[in-house]
């Protein structure tokens, strides 16, 4: 590209030569160039502005006529030389807000980025998601987010959703990723029957013959589906559905395997945006009464002659080993971030031998490591975990399903989160306000969801031509994705604020503030148990992680509510280090006994079906496996929590790669004050310096238990 | 004390058949769509999954619990002993 001296010269050259003289001359009588989308320049043809207009609106062409004509004075009065395409796309967008046409305006609006904003994105990290790096491949998925979100709120979402998110009232999550669905679940079982044949693949693999080869689909198929997902991609009962490959090999094998396992997923920072994939694995230490009398696919994807329920052994041994290099962490000592193990504790497992033992196992690494998520499936629960919280409960027709577990494929479609403390502003202590303005935002939520349900339907008409293919592929009498079994998450934020502000106390300081909490979760459950049979649609209630959500909307009722927020807005204020509490959790401040605060916050946890969490931060505690244990216990069988974890925190140096216990302004090996400290952000591990400030702020408010 | 209770309940209709409930200072809530206050009240007694699985379930006064049919006949049954309150039926 030239500068505009040098394009002058050119258009004085080719307009003292050829046709375009002629053209010039009869459009504008001057030197006007254009740069134009396509990457070169033109000559100034009014005629363009009309095609565009009639393309791209319902407009009528006199109307476009008149317009080019008078965008065209306009340039000619201005003596502009050069103009680019996306200014004169926006001087015409000005004459059609002058004469009204706002539908016509929207229509023809161009999506980007202005050049500050890029040049800044280029040098500085972005840190709405803490598992984007930085980097030129994080910032080519930003760009396209960027990109993305406008045409989803101009052209996805009716106007009414997208204001209730640019407001604050509702926040519709992962906009940048809204040609595709929110979270993914599976088994292995289907590349382990049908190997890795996805569309549009150079090569297609047969069933692995080996677990290395078997591990490799694995990977390769998760970032296959990162790609067309926007979060995180989940694996059901991982050391049962290994165990058929695992037969006769030394456990030194099968360590090595493990450590493949984890290695690969968490170094897998070079997938889509350069972000590790959000991987999680379900892991069983008895063979779960679904799975049990199924039949075994070994390798080659043939039957091996055997059900699960007679490869116990060898998935025992693997998920102890996995635990093992959990409990070692990675090269330089420091905790893995991904896959996350999350153990099911059920009925069956106090049943199974060694079950102690093993408790103790993963205890150890929760206490050293932080790695294990305890979840809990009491009766005859049955779940696939996975994303900060997300569970997909299996029904009947799930456990039918079971008997041919490739079959068993969930996802969640989109996530809609409601700002909780914004209706106690507005309500302002009036019940029946609270309640009508409640049902109003959960509305809202139902409708987002439909319009992203018709887009995405829309994109996978398409079929295997289409943006979608591999959502299509069906190797099995039914697309990879199947829709009918999609759920729709209806996620919360600040309800710890919101009840502070409707009855004058925080969830932890008094029954009343409690039960008006449940009552609202449970009008909540009721109302998208209502709407889901009048759409028939699955819409439930998630914890939603709100990892930049609880920062976005403390800022945007900072601004439009202020003197209401400033009572109930968490973190430091001076720093902009503000945030509301994560969905239905307490006070993180609150110094509360671990067990007391796992048992009220599990009152919550039934009303809402698709997940709940709750967080014991350990800090620099270092507690007694053989304690952890005696806790899960008691969890399990004196509360009504889903799932928890125990965090603690790390601080890794950059100069000496060591890694210590806590959160210390120096290293305490060399004393460099090169460092980074390493915990739980919302469900999952990352480096604290690529948190938000909202997260910062609640990083430095959290209570620290002493077990 | 608080009964929980739900209308396609046979059992919970029993109860209702065979004891002065309001008489014996007994709560009915009953679940149902449009009832968030009584399923809050479910939940803050740690019983929504219990009551998936049976119904009806009588909370006590010291916050106890019984999810038993036969449990929950026999403690309204000697507690209407008690105040002298007479069952309505104990037969139907």
């Amino acid at each position: 590209m030239g500068t505009v001296a040098e394009i002058n010269k050119m258009a004085t050259a080719s307009a003292s030569t050829g046709p375009e003289r002629v053209a010039v001359n009869e459009t504008t009588d001057m030197a006007l160039f254009v740069r134009t989308s396509q990457e070169d320049i033109m000559g100034w043809d009014r005629k363009r502005i009309v095609e565009a207009l009639l393309r791209e609106t319902f407009i009528d062409r006199d109307t476009a006529e008149n317009i080019s004509c008078q965008v065209e004075e306009f340039i000619r009065s201005s003596s502009i030389k050069m103009v680019t395409g996306p200014l004169i796309r926006e001087l015409v967008n000005a004459k059609l807000l002058e004469l009204n046409l706002e539908d016509t305006r929207r229509m023809h609006t161009r999506l980007g980025a202005p050049l500050y904003d890029v040049d800044q994105l280029l040098v500085h990290p972005n840190k709405e998601n803490a598992n984007v790096p930085h980097g030129p491949e994080a910032t080519n998925l930003t760009l396209a987010e960027w990109i993305k979100k406008e045409y989803a709120l101009l052209h996805v979402f009716t106007p009414e959703v997208s204001d209730a998110h640019l407001r604050g009232d509702i926040h519709l999550h992962d906009l940048g990723f809204i040609d595709r669905p929110y979270c993914s679940g599976q088994s292995l079982e289907y590349i382990k029957k049908f190997g890795l044949n996805l569309p549009h693949s150079l090569a297609m693999a047969k069933p692995a013959k080996h677990p290395e080869v078997l591990l490799a689909h694995m990977v390769k198929f998760a970032a296959a589906l990162q790609s067309h997902f926007a979060g995180a991609i989940g694996w059901d009962a991982v050391n049962l559905f290994f165990a058929p490959y695992l037969v006769g090999m030394s456990d030194r094998e099968v360590k090595q395997i493990a450590q493949m396992l984890v290695f690969e997923f968490s170094q897998q920072a070079v997938a889509r945006g350069g972000q590790a994939i959000f991987s999680d694995i379900n892991l069983y230490w008895e063979v779960p009464k679904h799975f049990a009398d199924v039949p075994a696919i070994g390798p080659e994807g043939e039957y091996t002659g055997k059900t699960y329920g007679e490869y116990e052994q060898e998935a025992q041994r693997f998920v102890w080993t996995i635990f093992d290099v959990y409990k070692e962490g990675d090269g330089a000592g420091r905790p893995f971030f991904f896959p996350k193990p999350l153990v099911h504790i059920t009925e069956k497992f106090f049943q199974t031998p060694g079950h102690m033992e093993f408790l103790h196992h993963i205890c150890d690494v929760a206490s050293s490591m932080g790695n294990t998520y305890f979840v809990f499936d009491r009766g005859d629960t049955a779940k696939i975990s996975e994303c900060c919280r997300l569970s997909f409960k299996l029904e009947a027709t799930d456990l039918e399903d079971a008997r041919e577990p490739w079959r068993m494929r969930y996802c969640a479609l989109q996530n809609v989160t409601i700002n909780l403390p914004r209706i106690a502003y507005e309500a302002d202590g009036d019940d029946t306000k609270f309640f009508t303005l409640l049902n109003d935002r959960m509305k809202l939520a139902v409708n987002a969801h439909r319009q992203k349900k018709a887009f995405i339907e829309k994109l996978l008409s398409y079929g295997e031509n289409g943006p979608l293919a591999l959502l299509m592929m069906d190797q099995d009498g039914s697309p990879y994705l199947r829709l009918q079994r999609a759920t729709y998450l209806l996620g919360m934020v600040g309800l710890n604020e919101m009840v502070q502000y409707h009855t004058g106390n925080e969830l932890h300081q008094s029954p009343a503030a409690m039960k008006f909490g449940l009552k609202v979760i449970a009008h909540m459950k009721l109302l998208a148990e209502k709407l889901s049979k009048q759409h028939n649609m699955r819409f439930v209630l998630e914890q939603t992680p709100a990892e930049s959500t609880a920062y976005r909307f403390a800022k945007l009722d900072q601004r439009y509510y202020p003197s209401a927020a400033q009572k109930a807005i968490k973190g430091t204020l001076a720093y902009g280090e503000i945030y509301y509490t994560n969905s239905t959790l307490f006070n993180v401040s609150h110094p509360m006994n671990p067990i007391e605060r796992v048992r009220a916050e599990g009152l919550f946890h039934p009303l809402i079906e698709a997940g709940s969490l709750t967080h014991i931060w350990l800090g620099e505690s270092h507690p007694d496996p053989k304690a952890l244990a005696d806790f899960v216990i008691k969890v399990f069988r004196w509360t009504q929590n889903d799932q928890i974890t125990f965090s603690p925190e790390f601080t890794s140096c950059r100069d000496c790669g060591k890694t210590s216990r806590g959160l210390k302004e120096a290293c305490p090996y060399c004393k460099s004050r090169n460092v980074d400290g390493i915990t739980r952000i919302t469900g999952y591990f990352t480096k604290v310096s690529s948190w938000n400030k909202g997260k910062l702020g609640e990083l430095k408010d959290r209570y620290r238990s002493k077990m | 004390m608080t009964l929980f209770t739900k209308s396609d309940c046979t059992r919970c209709m029993e109860l209702k058949n065979q004891f002065d409930l309001k008489a014996l200072g007994i709560k009915v809530e009953k679940l149902d769509s449009d009832n968030a206050e009584a399923l809050s009240h479910l939940a803050w007694h740690g019983l929504v999954e219990a009551a998936r699985k049976h119904l009806p379930i009588l909370v006590l006064d010291d916050c106890s619990s019984l999810t038993d049919y036969n449990e929950i006949r026999n403690h309204l049954a000697q507690e209407a002993q008690k105040t002298g309150i007479a069952c309505v039926n104990l037969f139907v």
